[in-house]
């Protein structure tokens, strides 16, 4: 059993709901989160501020400031994890800096609260 | 190895905590808030109990070897006080098998045990 924590784009969550219920991912848990990466530079920025813009240059110094970001938990069967970050992967990627992470963490055990069942059982 | 940081601090002390992370050299972040009660059982004032304290989770994913040195850096930072007081938060770390970029695609850590 694996938890995958998905973090992306606020208007990318249609898309990937849609995406997760064709990949066979029922339940999900979804949070509002804000947050930063590595900090990379916008490049159109950048070059605005090698031209001598003020606004641009203004920008740059910008960093570690947080945007807001949907952060999505997801408990799968081991199996299913490469299917699952390969969907999430297909619809989030623009290729731009920002388009978030995806972390696969172990996870021991899980319930079922309204039958009490355990295990894999409780997933799927 | 990879491991995922979760620190529930005081909502006001989350700007000092991202400040210091930030400059020793571990920016990426995430951020939420939750509520939530201790060993101390909430607040109790007066007659009335507070058992759902507003506080922010912060969530950060670093290589192994940085891990005393940023659970330090959160723990002097989010301290209040010079010892500290109850409410001051915890921080739990939990082994991550891997992260994918998404803009990237890039894996990193072990492989998923199939």
């Amino acid at each position: 059993m694996k938890e995958v924590i998905a973090i992306v784009r606020m208007n990318m969550m249609n898309q990937t709901k849609k995406a997760l219920t064709e990949a066979g991912v029922d339940a999900f848990f979804a949070h509002e989160a804000t947050g930063r990466g590595k900090g990379f530079v916008n490049p159109q920025v950048l070059a605005g501020a090698e031209d001598g813009y003020e606004e641009a240059a203004s920008l740059l110094g910008e960093k570690g400031k947080l945007y807001p970001k949907r952060l999505i938990t997801i408990v799968v069967e081991d199996d299913f994890v490469d299917s699952v970050v390969e969907s999430i992967i297909s619809v989030n990627k623009t290729g731009k800096p920002g388009d978030g992470k995806i972390f696969i963490l172990p996870l021991g055990d899980a319930v079922r609260v309204r039958t009490g069942e355990s295990g894999m059982k409780s997933i799927s | 190895m990879m491991i995922m940081i979760r620190a529930i601090i005081r909502p006001e002390k989350a700007d000092a905590v991202l400040a210091a992370l930030m400059d020793a050299g571990f920016p990426a972040v995430t951020k939420y808030s939750v509520a939530g009660r201790g060993k101390q059982r909430g607040i109790k004032i007066g007659e009335v109990t507070y058992d759902e304290i507003p506080k922010t989770m912060l969530m950060s994913v670093i290589q192994a070897e940085d891990k005393d040195f940023v659970i330090n850096t959160i723990m002097n930072t989010a301290r209040t006080g010079t010892k500290g007081a109850f409410g001051d938060g915890k921080i739990f770390i939990n082994e991550v098998e891997c992260a994918y970029t998404i803009s990237s695609g890039v894996k990193e850590g072990a492989e998923v045990a199939a």
